[in-house]
């Protein structure tokens, strides 16, 4: 057996139970916590499929800024006392998680009856001259992807200025 | 009878499985959560399985385009995230709560 197949076992059991620890821990700060070490296990899975740009990007932002914002929200609001974190109702929980364990069913069916399918269309849509470093993503984000881009960070602006406006609200219906 | 030899080696259908699992994990956090900042948390997971499955693709096809795409939707999620918590902020100034069973009373 492989290392990387060990590797990846490993790393998948850490980020799935981590993820089930976001969304059952009563305390929002410890889903923080874990949701952090989620992010940093999906780098290294990033890491592991040799995506290594995204693997930085997704430390950086992720387990950086965007875990940064909720920690600095979580320490404005008071919560030691939380109750009522779940939502009532034991029929329609156990509707939902039961509907939601179908749908993963589904969707590993659907991937298991296309396992040829996927093999065989795997490298159907291959560019001529493009390979997969970090250099050639750079080169497809400034060409193809131009426009896009810059509206990425229009967006970006968008954001900033928005998110200062709503903060600015006094609590009245009108700003 | 039951074979285990895809134990051995790992391609796409492993990925695509985990990342399957974690938007359903994401999905049961945004269903069952009350507190509006949990439920941040599992749309992060949810976009965080999306970008999984879109790195693993663009690993096995060979092809980078899947990564200009994982790009952007951190960019989005990032943005989304900053919204997001602006507008708990505003509503937990307002009512000093994050349990969204209180929001039911909000009025334009």
């Amino acid at each position: 057996m492989d290392i990387s197949v060990l590797l990846f076992y490993g790393m998948s059991f850490i980020i799935l139970s981590f993820a089930l620890a976001v969304v059952v821990s009563n305390n929002p700060v410890y889903s923080a916590f874990y949701l952090a070490i989620t992010m940093v296990s999906l780098a290294f899975v990033y890491f592991l499929l040799q995506a290594y740009f995204i693997a930085g990007v997704q430390l950086i932002v992720y387990a950086g800024a965007v875990m940064v914002l909720f920690v600095m929200v979580l320490m404005m609001f008071d919560l030691k006392k939380e109750k009522d974190s779940f939502s009532k109702g034991r029929l329609s929980n156990i509707l939902k998680v039961g509907s939601v364990g179908w749908l993963w069913g589904l969707i590993a069916g659907a991937i298991y009856m296309s396992s040829d399918l996927l093999s065989i269309g795997a490298t159907l849509h291959t560019k001529d001259g493009v390979g997969t470093t970090t250099k050639d993503l750079a080169i497809l984000l400034y060409t193809d992807y131009i426009f896009a881009f810059e509206l990425l960070g229009l967006l970006l602006l968008l954001i900033a200025v928005g998110a200062v406006a709503v903060s600015r609200i006094k609590g009245g219906t009108h700003a | 009878m039951l074979s285990f030899d895809f134990l051995g080696t790992v391609g796409l259908n492993h990925y695509l499985i985990v990342s399957a699992a974690l938007f359903c994990i994401g999905m049961v956090g945004v269903l069952l959560r009350r507190n509006v900042l949990v439920i941040l948390m599992s749309i992060e997971l949810m976009l965080n399985a999306v970008n999984l499955s879109f790195v693993a693709f663009s690993h096995f096809s060979q092809n980078i385009n899947g990564q200009v795409m994982v790009f952007f939707v951190m960019t989005i999620a990032a943005a989304e995230a900053g919204v997001g918590l602006a507008l708990a902020v505003t509503i937990f100034k307002r009512f000093k709560e994050v349990n969204i069973s209180f929001f039911e009373q909000l009025k334009g």
